[in-house]
């Protein structure tokens, strides 16, 4: 024990500590990297170790690269903005309804815990032309035949995806900030009301404020998320245009190895518009910090 | 964090000891799991490889004798339920009964098994996991090309040799491109639609009828978006229908096309497909993405049509459908494949593949398949002896079943591997939502 | 008294419009769970149908073909691969949730170089889609004779599961804080006592929260253990992502179904285990 110095064992303890998880994230970064390092063309087992540009040309002139950029970026923002106000108001309304665990269990942990891939073909069951909806309008009157409904696959609006991932994520973003809340208005409520404070306030100007770490960083998770999801957009897109990560894997599908070059540009150009993303939650959370006394 | 906690951590040494040993324990153990890995793969596809440089493949009991005791894998799409049951529950006791093989059928789009063989190729993989593949057509083109199948090796193969018309062109060339012995025969299959014959007790005969029905029934009939196997034999089904059988089948010759020399053959096709759009599901707006979504829609009743390559018979015995289906096809005929299977150039078993593809096209088999499955043989009846030719003949058709004669004396063979993918996308430019 | 009076009206008015907003609340988390329920109900539903025809409002006939072939004995099929995915999961569930335990404590109770680009780097995989990571480390697994083995699949689920245990014991850490293990270091407990009586009850919460969420991402993975794995490890995912995209509604709710269930009593085993060892809400979360 004394051989090592006190002093080394405990400035080595945290690198050590650290390890594993180090090891795992450099395994995703060379994994990444090595697919981006494709994008530029290398690929030394098949010698091409020449750096080209050809295939983020390529990939940026392609004529519906736009349209999916676009449309990704559409079902990313849509999903995150609606995922964060809904998950805000459940955590809310699920304090002030003072809910059990079990309330707390079923309406928060059984839609983290159930797949995506899943209330896609709920959704599909339920909404497609001989879905269950479809089957109650035409009972009441309102739909003639299984073809009156408006399609949840293969919708222009993306509008099943974007249920989808509300389904999901509202309950995701409320488990973030739920235990806050219901600290909060344990200790912090009775003081704020006591001083005259209305609920509404008390919520905008203590909760709010003391919950937007966990918020900022859901809404990125839920963001990067829906931006790089391949099964929901595979299962429930319009033909055109295609969520991003399902052009590219189209792209790596395809035998002429080559093209895999193409396919890492345009993965390469996915990672890029989401490392922008991360650059902006990290300059407004730098911006968080300062005036923050207390941890 | 408070200062208080980081200078409290400072005095704790023994603890962090202990954590920090664990910590490096638990790395150097994930690190040699990750070593052990790469190690084991690279010593079993050593000895594997060793022993599949000794066979001389025309040497059949040499092969018999190697497969011996080898567990063969069949990578194939896995969509069709009778398909898979009668692979399960007949052929791999066979082979395992025969010849001491283990198969194991595992169900995979086509194009994530070429992807798994690209990166195979990429990785620079010696011996990869995919023994033999279900495979036909552009894929077959694209993976002969690129070097992933291993061959030829129907020479190797006794029952190819004794019953395949090796000239036929149904056997010598797929979609247009030569097979050279790359790919052996599976099956035959040949487009029919189906109706429920209570709902629609005249199916249309010919392409315009076709579209007086369509007409005659608006948003109740589609057809899945080509690209999808099915979606782009209907058609191909139609066009040809349209522009007559001669014209359409130009485009299983053709090696180099261009997009310009597709349309002027296509054309009035391309028309017609037009002008049923009002009338189909969704206005023609938007397809059903596959085969099996439409299937659904079918089985749903938000179509009344539906379609495949082979019949429905299998879909009426289990009872997924009712007992008043009937397929039918056009009297200007319906496109027919045929569909193979092929050796991955770096299969770790190709002995017993072979011996598993040679089970395949045995008269047995073929006879099984087309009883159970309704799958048309591949097998030259004239070389057949006499008894199994009976034994054809004598194979009692169900009620959703077109008899072989009629289906074989109209088909129009479909377009070469390199023209599928124009056609898929003048139809994506000029035919949806137009 | 008029004021007391006044004040006694106050009070009651106050408590009135407590009591209604708390049933309005009620009545919104009711609807929430109905929301809930009704994806999962049609699932079950589905599961069980045979044919079920338009535009009727229930089956016309009910089978169990869809459960037997789900959980049937064949290869590739249902009872194999449940069990493999299960273990795969819970493998990938210990991995992650030790791998971020250590590297919270590191984190939240010291002071190092290079701690905020740690804090950055642990983001990454969150930042950068998987559907990217997958088709990169396809070719890198495939050399290191990691892919198509479980280990492999193992490692990759584990990266993407560890922002989330990362994120999850960071919280529980931060609030655990150093105070009583210092208290029980003075008392003079020994190092595996301390681990024991304090810090891994003081965690276990977070840990069980973890283990949880990092079962149910490996789970569930189906793009990543499509390129990893080749085909070769069939997780039930795989088997039933195919079924999802159109085909035979039947059978792809039957899998849907015991993926449900399975995934549901694993939660709830964790849930058992929380709530033997005493978790308290709330407890010590901003002394």
């Amino acid at each position: 024990m004394a051989i090592i110095s006190r002093r080394a064992r405990r400035k080595a303890a945290p690198y050590l500590m650290v390890l594993p998880a180090l090891l795992l994230l450099a395994v995703f970064a060379y994994g990444v990297g090595s697919g981006v390092v494709q994008g530029f063309g290398v690929m030394p087992f098949l010698d091409r170790t020449e750096p080209a540009l050809a295939y983020y040309e390529e990939a940026l002139t392609r004529s519906d690269l736009l349209d999916s950029i676009l449309f990704s970026l559409y079902l990313s923002a849509v999903s995150s903005v609606g995922a964060l106000i809904g998950g805000v108001a459940l955590s809310a309304v699920m304090t002030r309804a003072e809910a059990s665990r079990f309330v707390r269990l079923a309406g928060i942990q059984v839609p983290i815990a159930t797949m995506h891939a899943l209330v896609a073909l709920a959704l599909i069951c339920l909404f497609t032309g001989a879905g269950l909806f479809p089957r109650l309008l035409h009972v009441v009157g309102l739909a003639p035949d299984a073809t009156a409904f408006p399609s949840v696959v293969g919708a222009p609006s993306g509008w099943g995806i974007i249920a989808v991932y509300l389904w999901k994520e509202i309950p995701f973003v409320a488990f973030t900030t739920l235990t806050i809340m219901m600290n909060i208005s344990a200790s912090y409520g009775e003081a704020a009301s006591t001083l005259g404070a209305s609920s509404l306030r008390t919520f905008s100007s203590v909760t709010l404020p003391l919950c937007r770490g966990p918020l900022l960083r859901a809404f990125l998770v839920v963001f990067a998320f829906a931006f790089g999801s391949y099964e929901i957009p595979f299962l429930l897109e319009p033909t055109v245009p295609k969520a991003l990560p399902v052009l590219a894997y189209i792209e790596f599908q395809d035998p002429d190895i080559i093209n895999r070059c193409y396919a890492m540009a345009l993965n390469g150009i996915m990672a890029g518009i989401c490392t922008v993303l991360c650059i902006i939650y990290y300059v407004v959370l730098q911006r968080e910090r300062v005036p923050k006394g207390r941890p | 964090m408070r200062k208080g906690e980081m200078k409290a951590g400072g005095t704790m040494t023994r603890r962090r000891f202990v954590r920090s040993v664990c910590a490096v324990a638990a790395s150097l153990a994930l690190s040699l799991s990750l070593i052990g890995c790469t190690g084991s793969p690279a010593a079993s596809s050593s000895s594997a490889a060793g022993s599949a440089e000794e066979i001389d493949y025309a040497d059949w009991d040499a092969v018999l004798a190697a497969a011996k005791g080898q567990t063969v894998t069949w990578y194939g799409w896995g969509g069709s339920q009778p398909r898979n049951a009668w692979i399960e529950d007949s052929l791999a006791p066979a082979l395992k009964e025969k010849y001491d093989i283990t198969l194991e059928l595992v169900g995979m789009d086509i194009n994530d098994i070429l992807t798994q063989l690209s990166g195979d190729k990429q990785a620079g993989t010696a011996e990869g996991t995919i023994d033999f593949i279900w495979i036909n057509g552009e894929n077959f083109y694209t993976a002969k090309d690129n070097g992933y199948l291993w061959g030829p090796f129907t020479q190797y193969l006794p029952n190819f040799n004794d019953y395949v018309d090796a000239a036929s062109p149904e056997v010598a060339y797929d979609f247009g491109s030569p097979t050279e012995g790359f790919e052996a025969p599976y099956g035959k299959t040949q487009m029919e639609m189906w109706v429920n014959s209570d709902a629609v007790p005249a199916p249309p005969a010919t392409v315009e009828e076709f579209k007086a029905f369509c007409e005659a029934n608006p948003g109740k009939v589609t057809y899945p978006q080509p690209g999808d196997f099915t979606g782009t034999a209907f058609i191909s089904t139609l066009i040809s229908g349209v522009i007559g059988a001669e014209e359409f089948e130009k485009l299983s010759m053709m090696e180099e096309p261009t997009t310009e020399e597709v349309r002027a053959i296509i054309e009035p096709g391309l028309e017609y497909l037009r002008s049923l759009n009002p009338s189909l599901w969704n206005q023609g707006q938007t397809f059903p993405a596959d085969s099996t979504t439409l299937a659904t829609m079918y089985a749903d009743g938000e179509v009344i049509m539906n379609m495949g390559y082979g019949d429905p018979q299998a879909l009426v015995d289990d009872g997924a459908l009712p007992a008043s289906t009937k397929p039918f096809i056009f009297s200007t005929g319906t496109v027919g494949n045929s569909n193979f299977m092929a050796i991955a150039e770096n299969a770790p078993h190709k002995a017993a593949a072979l011996v598993a593809i040679n089970e395949v096209l045995s008269p047995e088999m073929q006879l099984e398949q087309f009883e159970v499955l309704g799958n048309l043989t591949v097998l030259d009846m004239a070389k057949l002896p006499e008894a199994d030719q009976k034994a054809f003949d004598d194979v009692q058709l169900g009620s959703a079943q077109l008899p072989a004669a009629e289906l074989l004396s109209h088909r129009v063979t479909e377009a070469a591997g390199p023209v599928i993918p124009i056609i898929e996308q003048l139809w994506l430019d000029e035919v949806v939502g137009k | 008294m008029t004021a007391a009076t006044g004040q006694n009206a106050q009070l009651a008015a106050r408590v009135r419009r407590a009591r209604r907003g708390r049933a309005v609340a009620r009545a919104l988390v009711g609807v929430e769970l109905a929301l809930v329920a009704l994806p999962l109900a049609i699932i079950a539903v589905w599961a069980f149908t045979d044919a079920w025809p338009w535009p009727d409002l229930w089956p016309q006939q009910l089978s169990a073909r869809g459960i037997e072939q789900a959980l049937s004995g064949r290869q590739n099929a249902g009872v194999q691969t449940l069990a493999l995915s299960i273990g795969i999961a819970a493998a990938t569930a210990v991995v992650s949730t030790a791998a971020a335990a250590l590297a919270c404590r590191a984190l939240c109770h010291f002071q190092w170089r290079g701690r905020s680009a740690f804090q950055f780097a642990a983001l990454l995989p969150f930042i950068i889609p998987s559907t990217v990571f997958a088709m990169g480390v396809q070719v890198v697994f495939l050399q290191a004779g990691l892919a198509r083995t479980v280990p492999g699949v193992v490692l990759a689920h584990s990266i993407v599961a560890l922002p989330y245990a990362i994120i999850i014991m960071t919280d529980i850490t931060r609030a655990a804080g150093t105070r009583r293990e210092d208290a029980a270091r003075t008392l003079g407990a020994g190092t595996w006592q301390m681990l024991r009586h304090v810090t891994i009850p003081q965690l276990l919460p977070g840990i069980l929260s973890s283990l949880s969420m990092c079962y149910i991402m490996s789970f569930s993975q189906y793009f990543l253990t499509l390129l990893v794995g080749g085909g070769k490890v069939q997780t039930f995912v795989l088997v039933l992502f195919p079924y999802l995209s159109g085909g035979d509604r039947t059978i792809a709710c039957a899998y849907s179904l015991v993926f449900l269930v399975v995934t549901f009593a694993v939660f709830f085993v964790f849930e058992l285990l929380l709530r033997r060892f005493g978790v308290r809400e709330g407890d010590d979360l901003y002394d």
